[in-house]
């Protein structure tokens, strides 16, 4: 594999078609000790993090897009938290996006497609470059305010950190959703009570965090961080207006 | 001393108001995006001619500016229009997303400089040439007038896929150019007054019509003073730039902004890269000092020495150093 010349990296052929559920926690088990594995080479870069954001990632890619295909409607995904990058770049791996070994060889070196935040163009399975929090919920939305202006029927899950929360744009952004009914997107929020200098809770508390969706116009769910759990949020959606999913997050 | 020939007065976001209604009806993929300033912007007109593609997306400028990037992303045409001030509370959205995915999206600021004059120092952005023109992939322009205006975002609409940003003012478009007297170009200017031998301005937005007001005074003292309306300032038009350093000894940044980061910079490194040997001063507003709230907008330039007598006093000088 080539690092440095800029160019999408080359994949192998993925298998999308919608898997039971089964197969996806048994996704996240093996994205799991890979990046203990990682770790335990030095490539521990935000584990906690990563770890935490696995079981929704696995959820959202390996369920919940796929069977939107099967069901003919058209799933995006957004990681706003782009710092869980190794999480994503191992589950892509586990998938099969990825060539095995991608993740070890070309995570964060200069010129590579798996940058350490994901970047639109290079990484798959990125529609716009994050690293910078709060951008990605407007983002969302404005996809989804474009593809209806187009006529076509777009919905996008966009997963947040908790720490993450603390952007005002993210509350101008649900502020937004609320006001034009984006029922299309929903807003997955990484409850791991972590950011980066220590609890969230200690630092600028988030709760109460399922209240703080609601009272912007949104529905809102706390669930466990089990696929099953996940998933049956999703399936679950129902209504007109936008719905936050509070996954509070599996101790790892 | 004579006076500065009067200057005849046209509206920026008038201009603007109207050509997004026009572009709106005629482009289905146009979408106009607007942080509750329209009916200060002009965009609200796009009411009148495609309702369901105007959205008024309320107070928040950083969600402005990531919305936009979405509706890019859908494959759409967005343009956001706001005060040049707030949008850069957007800065940091318009550099990771917009610029760093080089998406489609218009930037097209009103209010910029000093033309909200009554507002004072918080309205009137003296750094957004500066913030914008660091960026990677963004193009960015500063039209003189209505006309030149109407051309360069409608070049840029129609003809142009990329991040871009437009400079406005308000209602202080000095005329410049007649109807159908300008034609846009990417690194382009105009000359409107060859290159004198002693000096030459270089202006940019509505300092170009109080440029031609100053040249047009000293001119009456005999005084010959060239001046040319650099509204492409990135890319810069370098051989324009290279022409008049060619011909004229003192070349004369004249712009609305700070006289760091703008214009005056954009000539400077083209003088210092090329090896020219002309001379530069720069007239802007000075560093240390913010606008003020002022009840009209020509004792605004006036008391920042940037009207059309001022800026003939000042350019007397350096000619007269020469």
């Amino acid at each position: 594999m080539v690092v440095g010349d800029g160019a999408p990296i080359p994949l192998a052929s993925p298998d999308l078609s919608s898997p039971s559920l089964s197969a996806v926690s048994s996704l996240v088990e093996a994205a799991r000790r890979r990046l203990h594995i990682l770790a335990g080479r030095g490539l521990g870069w935000h584990l906690h993090s990563s770890l935490t954001a696995l079981p929704i990632l696995a959820v959202l890619y390996a369920y919940w897009v796929p069977r939107g295909r099967v069901e003919g409607v058209d799933r995006q995904v957004i990681l706003s938290k782009g710092h869980a990058s190794l999480g994503f770049y191992t589950l892509l791996e586990e998938m099969g996006v990825l060539e095995e070994g991608s993740v070890e060889e070309l995570f964060a070196k200069p010129g590579s497609p798996l940058q350490a935040h994901p970047e639109a163009g290079r990484t798959p399975l990125t529609i716009v470059s994050n690293g910078s929090l709060g951008q990605a919920l407007s983002v969302s939305n404005g996809l989804v305010i474009g593809s209806r202006l187009k006529g076509r029927r777009v919905e996008v899950a966009v997963v947040l950190g908790d720490g993450e929360l603390d952007e005002g744009q993210v509350w101008e952004a649900a502020a937004t959703a609320a006001a034009m009914r984006l029922w299309e997107v929903v807003a997955i929020v990484d409850r791991n009570r972590v950011q980066h200098t220590g609890e969230t809770e200690a630092i600028k508390p988030k709760e109460p965090l399922e209240d703080r969706w609601r009272s912007f116009g949104w529905k809102a769910v706390t669930v466990g961080g089990r696929v099953e759990e996940i998933a049956g949020a999703l399936d679950s959606r129902a209504g007109d207006r936008p719905t936050a999913i509070i996954v509070e997050a599996v101790d790892a | 001393m004579a006076g500065a020939p009067a200057l005849q007065m046209a509206s920026y976001r008038r201009a603007l108001g109207r050509l997004l209604a026009r572009l709106a009806s005629e482009l289905e993929d146009l979408v106009v995006l607007d942080a509750d300033t329209l009916r200060s912007t002009g965009a609200i007109e796009v009411y009148g001619s495609a309702p369901g593609r105007v959205l008024n997306m309320g107070i928040s400028e950083q969600d402005l500016i990531g919305t936009a990037a979405g509706i890019a992303l859908a494959g759409l045409r967005p343009v956001v229009t706001g005060f040049g001030a707030f949008l850069m509370r957007g800065w940091e959205q318009i550099r990771n997303t917009v610029d760093r995915d080089g998406l489609n999206v218009k930037i097209v600021a009103t209010h910029t400089g000093l033309s909200p004059h009554l507002d004072g120092s918080s309205h009137q952005v003296l750094e957004d040439l500066a913030l914008m023109r660091s960026l990677a992939r963004t193009a960015v322009f500063s039209p003189a007038d209505d006309v030149a205006t109407v051309e360069t975002v409608e070049w840029l609409v129609r003809r142009y896929r990329g991040p871009a940003y437009v400079r406005l003012g308000r209602d202080n478009a000095f005329r410049v150019y007649g109807e159908g007297g300008f034609a846009f170009r990417p690194g382009g200017g105009e000359v409107l007054v060859e290159p004198g031998e002693a000096v030459t301005l270089l202006a940019t937005g509505p300092m170009v019509g109080v440029s031609l007001a100053a040249a047009a005074l000293l001119r009456s003292e005999g005084l010959r003073v060239g001046v040319v309306d650099v509204y492409s300032i990135k890319p810069a038009p370098k051989r324009l730039v290279l022409e008049a350093a060619e011909r004229s000894r003192l070349l004369v940044t004249v712009e609305e902004h700070r006289t760091a980061g703008g214009l005056g910079d954009v000539v400077s490194s083209i003088l210092a890269e090329e090896g020219a040997c002309a001379r530069q001063a720069r007239i802007g507003v000075p560093p240390g000092v913010y606008g003020s709230s002022s009840r009209d907008y020509m004792s605004l330039l006036k008391h920042l020495g940037l009207d059309p007598e001022s800026v003939a006093r000042r350019v007397r000088r350096l000619a007269a150093a020469l």
